[in-house]
């Protein structure tokens, strides 16, 4: 073990259940639930409460399964920022809308009530669906396939959802898609070895501004700076490279993380805690959690500044022998130390970052 | 499938007698193991004793190859010698028997699905042409080896199909 690192990522809880691998998790922005989808066709939901013994703890526990209706793998799921709304992606081609079902109004108890029902089905692709995302308002939704394509989808009144451009962009595989926390920016990940970003042209359509070349394997995920004005990506090419927005719509190499000796699947940006950039938290097919902090250079000179990154904390075999999939901090305030994690074992793992040492001189001021 | 015959008249040569068994048995689930207690017994089995290249040998050189009635050793398209076997890491490279050969991805899945059924799920496995054996090698190496293009074709019925019937030939002669 690394001892040295100031931070260390204690097991909170280990929440098995999927009978096949688990390849993504999401923790809802608004409300304490964490979805998890797998190769079992399902998504399973869990919810998380203080402890009534020790409030400075937190009890999680399962709530209910989703029988997607979906005929193969749920690959990807995205909660919507409101947090009602819940999408799933499926090797099936399609992706699905999920919200719950209004408590009937004569009920016994509504708060029983944990029906989920799929308000949409977002079709047209030819094959596998990779990954499904929520704009930051939550009125677009984007999708991209192994056809090559990347779908943008607005959210109409009545649960209706049309697609209003599809991006051929692409010579490949499309692995991921994200958006911009705040802006109508949109980035996808490919199998081409690229990352493209587009955004609406108000009078046109929707189109591809910038290809961000640079890695030479498969980019797997992408995401962006909690800030926006920066997007990291993660690859076959085992390193995980940050972006810096240079103008309103320049996107440039700023920085390079290395430490994973396979695949790095999943990667998420944290609001962390201090004076700096958040935290990057990365996994994959090693099995191993890194944990790195982002700092930016004093100069507040977006186009000068300089990046720095420090490993803060690390475990390997974090879900034993088994590739882990997916990682997500959480987003919701007075959490930001909290970690999901999930794996080819199809269990969801929850993750907490403490400090090591009871005085750390290296705590930000 | 395509009916298309990449290699029309293949050399055959005469494969070895099996010298020894491999101690993993076939059958698991493709991902996660259904019975734990097994997989449990079967893993610290496998603790005590590493794996070698010629037991990995032993699972795949029974498989056949998709358009010949030949298995995959009597092609020389897996050998010993093509087997690598690290700290619960293998690495695979087969040789097309020739160079255009569009079997190659299938052949590739034929030989991670065997090992992924017969091997405990601590083995990383990493399967390869043999560089320089075919001319799209890159692109052949890329889909093998993307776990999330190999699940999206194991969810395929008809690729599913050929590849059962490719290493039926291997899981029988195990039996035996």
């Amino acid at each position: 073990m690394a001892l040295d690192l100031p931070f260390s990522l204690q097991l909170y809880t280990d929440l098995p259940g999927h009978e096949d691998c688990a390849w993504q998790v999401a923790w809802n922005p608004a409300k304490p639930l964490l979805a998890s989808c797998s190769a079992d066709k399902s998504v399973r939901l869990y919810s998380y409460r203080k402890d009534p013994y020790d409030p400075s703890k937190l009890s999680f526990s399962y709530l209910t399964t989703i029988q997607t209706g979906h005929k193969k793998t749920v690959r990807s799921v995205a909660w919507a920022p409101s947090g009602k709304s819940l999408a799933t992606a499926s090797f099936d081609a399609n992706s699905a809308i999920w919200e719950k079902s209004e408590a009937p109004e004569d009920g016994e108890d509504p708060s029983e009530s944990e029906e989920w029902e799929c308000v949409g089905l977002l079709e047209g692709h030819e094959n596998e669906c990779k990954s499904v995302a929520f704009s930051g308002t939550g009125t677009l939704i984007a999708t991209c396939s192994r056809d090559k394509s990347v779908w943008v989808w607005e959210v109409k009144p009545d649960a209706e959802y049309e697609c209003i451009n599809v991006m051929m962009d692409h010579s490949q595989d499309v692995k991921c898609v994200s958006w911009h926390p705040t802006e109508e920016i949109l980035a996808s990940a490919s199998y081409d070895d690229t990352i493209k970003l587009y955004i609406d042209d108000p009078d046109e359509d929707w189109f591809c501004f910038a290809t961000l070349s640079g890695h030479v394997g498969t980019v797997w995920s992408l995401v962006w700076a909690p800030r926006g004005d920066y997007l990291a990506s993660s690859s076959d090419d085992l390193t995980i490279r940050i972006w810096r927005r240079s103008a309103k719509h320049a996107w440039e190499f700023a920085h390079q993380l290395k430490g994973h000796t396979r695949s790095i699947y999943s990667i998420s940006w944290g609001t962390g805690k201090g004076d700096n950039l958040g935290w990057i938290a990365s996994t994959g097919s090693d099995g191993k959690i890194n944990v790195w902090e982002i700092s930016e250079s004093p100069q507040r000179d977006a186009a000068r500044a300089t990046l720095s990154s420090r490993l803060v904390a690390s475990v390997s075999s974090a879900h034993g022998v088994y590739d882990v999939n997916s990682v997500q901090w959480c987003p919701r305030s007075g959490l930001e130390e909290l970690l999901a994690t999930t794996a080819d074992d199809g269990s969801v793992r929850i993750w907490r970052l403490s400090s090591t040492a009871l005085v750390s001189d290296r705590e930000c001021t | 499938m395509n009916a298309q015959i990449f290699n029309a008249n293949p050399t055959i040569y005469v494969s070895q007698k099996s010298s020894r068994k491999s101690r993993f048995e076939a059958g698991q689930s493709l991902w996660v193991d259904d019975d734990d207690d097994d997989d449990e017994e079967r893993s610290s089995d496998a603790d005590v004793e590493p794996i070698d290249q010629d037991e990995i040998f032993e699972l795949i050189r029974s498989i056949s190859d998709p358009e010949h009635p030949n298995s995959l050793e009597e092609l020389r398209v897996v050998s010993a010698e093509q087997i690598e076997v690290g700290d619960n890491h293998i690495v695979v490279e087969f040789t097309p028997t020739v160079p255009h050969c569009g079997m190659s991805t299938l052949i590739g899945l034929c030989i991670r699905v065997r090992l992924l059924r017969s091997l405990p799920p601590r083995f990383k496995v990493d399967i390869r042409v043999q560089p320089g054996s075919h001319q799209s090698e890159l692109a052949v190496n890329k889909q093998l080896n993307d776990k999330e293009r190999v699940a999206a074709a194991l969810e395929n019925p008809s690729i599913v199909e050929t590849i059962e019937k490719c290493i039926e030939t291997a899981e029988s002669s195990r039996r035996v």
